[in-house]
């Protein structure tokens, strides 16, 4: 791959991205203000005592008594500059909100992935082409873990290791020991999907000739799986791993509540609930960033795991 | 809306209990007991864990409505006047008022030596920017504002001395007084940070017993104690600065966790303990509850008398009379709930007691009314039908967020019983704007909500036709009657309790025999406590008041 080729590519990735990020801002904006009824009354809440003075209020402050056109308009001028604007409720600037939140859940999700990743292959490597029963029951548990519900996985874990044996602290972000169960909750039910791909792959990578040739070396079954079949199956596992890790946000709203912890999931619960707008639309666009940040990683993993993707 | 919700006018005094924890105790009743005896002498220092299931908006008491808000803020700021178990009017911030004979000002003489945390004196200056604040049409108050009513501005007389004038007589002003949202911030802290006060932490700075000294949204708020308070009301437990050293207020949503968390005894008190889990938290030797009925309007059905079929007074008390409201609370509700007889809760002051058992489960009533407004004919799943058309009401149930209490539950079982005299129910799910639209605008048959308050000045929030939804109103019954307006407003502008209780007495009764309103329970507040836990009270709002509350070793 050449200079030339990488900074294309590269422009071409901005770009994509840059187109990702408008959309996205343009899809919250529209959808928030296709929620029927008056913004306003709808952030307030049913039977809000507060006036039609202090609604009027409010609506000129945000500039909601503008022509939607124009507020789209503003809005757009505001992101060009960095500015998501101010939160309607929590009366702060909403980057502050995010960036203070975001710390939390950017931890949780991380060491989701990386006790997700660790499963997995464990669980694939230790059963892929062995004995059925050890399958089987490996299998079962993956499959377990993907049906159950994460919210309902969160209060067994709790109820076993915090409120039974007291291991671990019921919630929030304080250290290490917090960041155990809700970490396991999230990577679960990634792990279960994950393993699954991840031994039908090793298993499809056993029946190849180059395998039938590794053994034919005399290379040990263990140094098979390791050496060969795990790169094999690695690349339709890591196309999913990553959608996986962009999509844990949507995990992370069960699992900050049934914790207690901050972080972005609550805050998008709360934001959506309250019809906070800048709020909501501030974790969209940082969603699609999320996104976009991730994609571009997997594609460069793709490098790394499979040679022949390097040349052109 | 209870608990979450957001809190209507506030008016006059009276009774409530101020509620103590109790060993174990069983059933709903609150008892009370002299506060301060529970287990001996009280130990200085400790630090307390809160966990609450609900997490406040806004912590700015003069802008929020919520009831989380003035709950947690009420340990940080204090009020010109404090309302007694009794509900009568106690010095707090000022040692004395003068109330002009037309009550339309108030003067107010100021208890010397109070101050801020920050340093800042506490004086009529104090008072008068933050009245004024509230007022402000920057500061977008979504209820405190109403509390102060007509007000049109404060006079600094002296130092110690301010006189709070209105344009027209406003006899509620001392009850509003007294609740938390008229609290008082620093003046130094609203010109810094005026408009930072609903981010909670620092930069709340106010007079009361706990210092706000931290913030973490989504997962708790901590307190510590203010070393110099020495201005509690004369009835709290106490004088001088609260026992614990530090109280944290965690945020667990899910009911499940909240209590488990009180189990395992990683937090000390839990609030509100889930009627299903009052049993086992009960059984518990290491813990204890403490129950408070809640002041204010019940959780209701309110009918919308001016669409067909409930323009019918006989189709209303149709409805009123074929819900067996006794068996439906008790099932959903595990005994914990007690179901009610007037709009108003018993724990209100001028509750009319004489509606207890006036108008029970009759089906056989029911279906008389019916057939006797026409509506006799039946359709194939066995609905009422006149002229061809079923006997339908419609219902709506707002987005899940917003139905607490297993509402939606309750719900299921008044449809099934009305079924059964042939009404249809319908429940369609609407997402909140259409809910609030329709709902407040009068095109439903049916709306559903309580409304905490102690005061029966909740009765003109409820009843008057002047308090229509679309001005902030609650009178979804968007009936229009002369005596209900009347009452209310008589009762709305005196301090004479004979005179209140009449018109009260009147306006429950009335409403129930108009068939306005049907309704269903007294929620009471379950508070769970491990039993190191003592003098912990609770206000007449349900508010837990930590400034008594001590730790034993």
């Amino acid at each position: 791959m050449t200079l030339r080729h990488l900074a294309r590519a590269v422009l071409r990735r901005l770009l994509g991205a840059l187109a990702v990020l408008f959309g996205a801002a343009t899809i919250a904006f529209v959808a928030l203000h296709l929620v029927p009824g008056d913004p306003v009354t709808v952030m307030l809440g049913p039977g809000s005592p507060a006036t039609p003075e202090v609604k009027a209020q409010i609506r000129a402050q945000y500039g909601l008594d503008q022509p939607v056109f124009a507020q789209y308009l503003h809005y757009l001028g505001r992101l060009l500059h960095g500015d998501l604007g101010e939160s309607y409720q929590l009366q702060r600037p909403v980057a502050d909100v995010i960036g203070e939140q975001l710390g939390s859940t950017v931890q949780l999700a991380l060491a989701a992935v990386l006790v997700a990743v660790v499963l997995a292959v464990l669980g694939a490597l230790a059963t892929a082409g062995r004995r059925r029963l050890p399958r089987a029951l490996v299998g079962l548990a993956e499959l377990l873990a993907v049906s159950s519900p994460s919210y309902w996985i969160g209060i067994l874990l709790l109820t076993a290791f915090s409120f039974q044996l007291r291991i671990f602290p019921v919630a929030g972000d304080e250290g290490l020991p917090a960041l155990v169960l809700p970490a396991l909750t999230l990577a679960l039910p990634l792990a279960g999907v994950l393993g699954q791909v991840l031994r039908e792959g090793l298993e499809a990578a056993l029946g190849q000739p180059f395998v039938l040739t590794a053994r034919s070396r005399g290379l040990g079954e263990g140094a098979v799986l390791l050496r060969h079949a795990l790169r094999h199956a690695a690349v339709p596992a890591v196309t999913l791993a990553g959608w996986l890790t962009g999509s844990l946000l949507g995990g992370a709203v069960l699992v900050e509540t049934v914790f207690g912890r901050p972080g972005i999931g609550a805050l998008s619960l709360q934001g959506t609930t309250n019809k906070d707008m800048p709020l909501v639309i501030g974790l969209v666009l940082l969603s699609a960033l999320v996104f976009v940040l991730i994609s571009t990683v997997v594609d460069l993993l793709y490098l790394v795991i499979d040679p022949r993707l390097r040349s052109g | 809306m209870s608990r979450t919700g957001p809190r209507s006018l506030t008016l006059l005094a009276a009774v409530t209990a101020g509620v103590l924890l109790l060993a174990a105790c069983g059933g709903t009743g609150t008892k009370t007991t002299a506060s301060g005896t529970d287990g001996g002498k009280p130990v200085q220092g400790g630090s307390l864990t809160y966990a609450t299931d609900t997490e406040p908006i806004s912590f700015d008491i003069h802008v929020s409505q919520q009831d989380a808000t003035g709950a947690i803020q009420r340990n940080v700021f204090d009020s010109l006047v404090h309302q007694d178990a009794k509900g009568d009017f106690q010095p707090w911030l000022a040692t004395s008022w003068d109330i002009a004979p037309d009550f339309t000002s108030y003067t107010f003489h100021l208890r010397p030596g109070v101050k801020f945390t920050d340093g800042t004196p506490f004086d009529a200056n104090a008072v008068k920017v933050n009245f004024d604040r509230i007022v402000a049409k920057d500061t977008k108050s979504q209820y405190a504002a109403s509390l102060l009513g007509p007000y049109t501005g404060s006079q600094v007389i002296d130092a110690q001395t301010v006189k709070v004038s209105f344009s027209k007589p406003f006899a509620p002003f001392l009850q509003a007084a007294s609740t938390a949202y008229l609290g008082f911030y620093s003046p130094k802290a609203i010109a810094e940070n005026g408009t930072k006060l609903g981010q909670g932490g620092p930069v709340d700075v106010g007079t009361g017993p706990f210092i706000f000294s931290s913030y973490t949204k989504g997962q708790s708020a901590v307190f510590t104690r203010n070393p110099d308070y020495d201005w509690a009301p004369k009835d709290a437990a106490h004088q001088g600065p609260a026992y614990l050293d530090k109280l944290t207020v965690r945020f667990l949503t899910e009911d499940s966790v909240r209590v488990g968390a009180l189990q395992s005894g990683q937090v000390q008190v839990a609030d509100p303990i889930p009627p299903a889990d009052v049993k086992s938290v009960q059984g518990d030797s290491r813990l204890r509850t403490v129950s408070t009925q809640a002041p204010g309007a019940n959780y209701a059905l309110v009918l919308n008398t001016t669409k067909t079929p409930l323009n019918d007074p006989l189709v209303r008390q149709a409805v009123q009379r074929g819900i067996d409201v006794d068996t439906d609370v008790k099932s959903v509700y595990f005994g914990v709930n007690q179901r009610a007889w007037s709009p108003l809760s018993p724990t209100t002051p001028d509750y009319d007691k004489s509606l207890e058992n006036s108008w029970p489960y009759d089906p056989a009533l029911a279906n008389k009314d019916l057939d006797q407004a026409g509506w006799t004919g039946r359709d194939a799943q066995g609905y009422r039908t006149k002229d061809g058309q079923r006997l339908t009401l419609e219902w709506p149930l707002p987005p899940a967020e917003y139905v607490r209490e297993q509402r939606d539950t309750l719900g299921q079982a008044i449809q099934a019983d009305l079924k059964k005299v042939g009404i249809e129910v319908t429940r369609p799910r609407q997402d909140i704007g259409t809910y609030i639209a329709n709902t407040y605008g009068g095109k439903e048959a049916i709306a559903d909500y309580s409304w905490a308050r102690f005061d029966p000045d909740v009765l003109r929030l409820y009843f008057n036709s002047a308090s229509s939804p679309a001005t902030g109103g609650e009178n979804a019954t968007f009936y229009q009657d002369s005596q209900l307006d009347t009452w209310t407003n008589t009762g709305e502008a005196t301090l004479d309790a004979a005179t209140r209780q009449d018109v009260y007495g009147k306006t429950q009764q009335r409403a129930i025999d108009l068939g306005l309103i049907v309704p269903l329970y007294v929620r009471t507040d379950v508070v769970g406590a491990t039993s190191q836990v003592h003098g912990l009270t609770a206000d007449p709002n349900t508010w837990l008041n930590f400034h008594d509350a001590w730790l034993a070793k």
